[in-house]
């Protein structure tokens, strides 16, 4: 093969490496592990190649090619570690040219690497599996003129390549530079936004910006007139927005900032038997936690393995113990658990005829077991052994946490952990893990649902405005129409199969903390059509969003939430109040009521701090006025 | 569900806000369900948060429509549930026949009823008691009919009834009743008022009162 003849330096390599992102003629690779190169190539003029290859290409390479095309690389992987032989199959390799990358993005603790185009798009992403990229980062730094982006610190943008100095000379125009990252006018924007607020600081933030690119870039004369043209631009836009709003001077900048496009998020195979044998060690330990999580994340488990997993992702099991470990553990938690349930089991009849709450707890649980999922196989018919199971768990609960108690809705949650596992003890520790999740859902001032409600309003208010808007015009900002989808996370609108589905995805924490709520905003903004249009009040929606139980077809909604995830993530106005929602850093220049800013007559639930409750209640109370 | 029926009443009926009140597992959804749909599911899930179902009730050639508010019974919703009381019209306090502490219960209900709905007189709101579950064996009874009948007495509430939702038996009765109770306690605050005397017939719904098991309660 031609590139065997072919000369390769390799600069840098790292296993481990899954990839995540990828241009289409590569999208085969998703989701893989393997390994990840810088490559440069002496005799084709010194080009560099950011390289990665799957970890089965090495092993197999004695396969021949029209194989490789029809034989799926997931199905075949298997664990190898250990420095990789010199490859020969080469021709396989995901390969992206230098030249065509811009920027990069670090994140998730320097354990996500994002290459970018320079023109909006993501090029390639990969996930580290075994420790970060700082390693990459020291590489890439060594062989490339970058800067930190000032508008992201995790992003690093490439001026130019110090050893390929005829490229210096091409056209290198003002947006090239990257300073203004994918959109120039966004930067305007922001300028724009903030002069009337803060004339100074505006301006002085926007000539520093100017400054930078002055100072470091050496072909400042050329830039000129872009500059030129982009105050221009931005001085046109203020007397614009001043002259024809304006009757108070310093508030009617309208401008609402828009979110990037919304991309289409494919939904993965589910982990397979194979893949999940493949990430355990011989000891049985999983290595790549994150790998797992984001394959599951990705396309679910499939459901030869789906039991054992669940045991993972729900804290029964340890990602990094030995079989030996976990037998140990199980041992432990087998007898922690009949301790317990001899507990309640031992009350005499004079014992619970003195303990209200005791028997209260009892007779609700007697109750509530009775109508859990009876339509399901599993749980019907009378006298059903399963039933008795399903009480005997959630009873040994109530004196696991006897703080937090029986709370409607657990039995709902309980249900298809008890259906997979099928085993009193494993359900019950699933049980448990899942609840250390949730149990704010259960408060007993239920201050863990309210406060659900009012981020899953700011996210809605940042999304679209316009929407949140309408909600607060009739009465619904507070949001309790979602409600039960948020308490017991989508249990009674959907299948048993559809809901173990949708569940193990929001175990995985990924793309984000609190990705259920973004599953609700999907659903929400395929259902605004028909609330705006048919004019639906309070009432009306919250009825609309009730009888939405049974028509919601989970994999297109989590598709959408991951787009509208990145949309919001990657969006150039994010505020601090929607960062502290999906779990990112807090940058402290916007302030957390932000998305005042965006709808400004929700102000009454957005705000934060002691004032919570209050507003909370007001609202709600308002809509009943 | 892309048919999108309009959930407005289409005609002008009263539209009046019913809210069933009770323990948790003494019925309210069954009722609800029984009444609106006239279907009973045994194993029916308990609910969680609010639903409300619409149905339209004939009452001496007069049409009403009643929006009934069904709502989770366990104390700790609390928060959530009672902002849905205000703007109410009717509340229906359940217990189960069958559960004594359920019928107990129902003071608790009264008065969060009454605090949350912002009534401004408490006497004259139309309560309704209903105890459902009738269809239990008289083994499993722990509530007499006569204990009912004197805790209405003793809270000055002048309608209840004994249902079954599983049975059907009194419920379409109850929701009437309801309604009738609310037609009188209107027709007093209007007197007392001293305005539109003649819109409603008073004896005649009083006489159907009459009908009900509670008669020795009705108030004149």
């Amino acid at each position: 093969m031609e590139d065997n003849q072919e000369e390769v330096l390799e600069i840098f390599t790292q296993d481990g490496v899954l990839i995540t992102t990828a241009p289409a003629t590569y999208i085969h690779y998703l989701n893989n592990v393997g390994t990840l190169l810088i490559v440069e190539y002496p005799n084709s003029n010194l080009t560099r190649c950011i390289e990665w290859k799957p970890l089965d290409l090495t092993i197999d390479s004695d396969v021949q090619d029209q194989e490789w095309t029809v034989v799926s690389t997931v199905e075949r992987r298997r664990t190898y570690s250990g420095s990789l032989p010199v490859d020969v199959n080469r021709s396989k390799h995901l390969k992206i040219n230098m030249n065509d990358i811009k920027s990069f993005r670090v994140s998730h603790k320097n354990q996500k690497l994002t290459f970018r185009d320079g023109k909006g798009d993501n090029v390639c992403s990969f996930i580290f599996q075994h420790g970060n990229c700082d390693g990459l980062i020291a590489v890439l730094k060594g062989i490339l003129k970058t800067i930190v982006s000032r508008r992201d610190k995790h992003v690093y943008c490439i001026l130019d390549d110090i050893k390929n100095p005829e490229r210096q000379q091409l056209d290198k125009s003002f947006a090239e530079l990257n300073l203004f990252q994918e959109q120039s006018s966004a930067y305007v924007w922001k300028f724009v936004k903030n002069f009337p607020n803060r004339p100074y600081e505006a301006t002085m933030e926007a000539f520093s910006k100017i400054t930078d690119i002055v100072y470091r870039g050496p072909e400042h004369r050329l830039m000129d007139s872009e500059v030129h043209n982009i105050l221009h631009r931005s001085l046109e836009a203020i007397e614009n927005n001043t002259t024809t709003h304006s009757h108070d001077e310093y508030e009617l900048i309208a401008h609402v900032p828009r979110l990037p496009a919304l991309k289409e998020y494919p939904r993965g195979r589910p982990l397979s038997f194979e893949q999940w044998k493949a990430l355990q060690d011989s000891e049985g330990q999983v290595e790549d936690v994150e790998a797992v999580k984001l394959v599951i994340f990705r396309g679910g488990i499939s459901s030869n393995v789906r039991k054992e997993v669940w045991k993972y992702l729900l804290d029964y099991y340890r990602w990094k113990c030995s079989h030996a470990e976990q037998q140990n553990l199980i041992k432990q938690r087998n007898e922690e658990y009949f301790i317990m349930k001899l507990q309640w089991r031992s009350m005499t009849k004079i014992q619970e005829d003195n303990f209200t709450d005791y028997r209260e707890r009892k007779s609700l649980i007697e109750k509530d077991v009775n109508r859990t999922d009876r339509t399901l196989d599993y749980f019907a018919g009378d006298n059903n052994p399963n039933l008795q199971v399903l009480y005997d768990i959630l009873m040994t609960y109530a004196m696991y946490n006897f703080d937090l108690g029986y709370v409607q809705g657990m039995s709902d949650l309980l249900s298809p952990i008890l259906y997979l596992m099928n085993n009193e003890v494993e359900a019950f520790w699933c049980f448990v893990g899942f609840m250390n999740k949730v149990s704010s859902n259960f408060d007993m001032d239920q201050a863990g649902m309210k406060e659900q409600l009012q981020h899953l309003h700011t996210l809605t208010a940042f999304y679209d405005p316009e929407f949140a808007n309408y909600l607060y015009k009739h009465d619904s900002a507070n949001m309790f129409f979602c409600f039960r989808w948020l308490l017991v996370w989508f249990k009674r609108e959907l299948s048993q199969q559809d809901v173990m589905r949708l569940w193990e995805v929001l175990w995985t924490d990924l793309p984000c903390q609190n990705f259920h709520l973004l599953i609700c905003v999907a659903i929400l903004d395929t259902e605004k059509n028909i609330l705006m249009e048919n004019n639906y009040g309070f009432t009306e929606i919250l009825k609309h969003i009730n009888d939405l139980s049974g028509n919601i077809d989970i994999s297109t909604v989590i598709s959408k939430a991951e787009g509208m995830y990145n949309q919001i993530v990657d969006a150039e106005h994010l505020t601090d109040a929607v960062r502290l929602i999906i779990g990112l850093p807090i940058l402290g220049n916007t302030s957390i009521v932000d998305s005042k800013e965006a709808s400004p007559d929700i102000s009454d639930l957005t705000t934060n701090g002691d004032t919570d409750e209050v507003s909370y209640e007001n609202a709600l109370t308002h809509s009943f006025l | 569900m892309s048919g999108r029926v309009n959930m407005r009443p289409t005609n002008k009926n009263a539209l009046l806000k019913v809210v069933i009140l009770g323990d948790g597992g003494v019925g309210k959804s069954c009722l609800m369900n029984r009444f609106v749909s006239n279907h009973f599911d045994e194993h029916s899930f308990h609910t969680i948060g609010v639903e409300f179902l619409n149905k339209d009730i004939e009452i001496d050639n007069e049409s009403y429509t009643l929006q009934i508010w069904d709502t989770a019974g366990q104390e700790r919703f609390k928060t959530l549930r009672t902002p849905f009381y205000r703007g109410s019209d009717i509340c229906m306090l359940t217990y189960a026949i069958d559960d004594k502490s359920s019928f107990r219960n129902m003071n608790m209900w009264k008065n969060e009823f009454l605090y949350y709905a912002d009534i401004k007189e408490n006497s004259s709101f139309p309560f309704i008691v209903v105890g459902n579950k009738s269809d239990v064996s008289i083994e499993e009874r722990e509530v007499s009919q006569l204990e009912l009948e004197t805790w209405c007495n003793e809270n000055g509430i002048a309608s209840c009834i004994e249902t079954s939702a599983k049975n059907a038996s009194n419920v379409q009765e109850a929701f009437k009743m309801a309604v009738q109770h609310w037609l009188r306690a209107e027709s007093r605050a209007d007197r007392t008022e001293c305005t539109y005397s003649d819109t409603v017939d008073l004896s005649k719904k009083q006489s159907d009162v009459r009908n009900s098991c509670c008669a020795g309660a009705t108030d004149d």
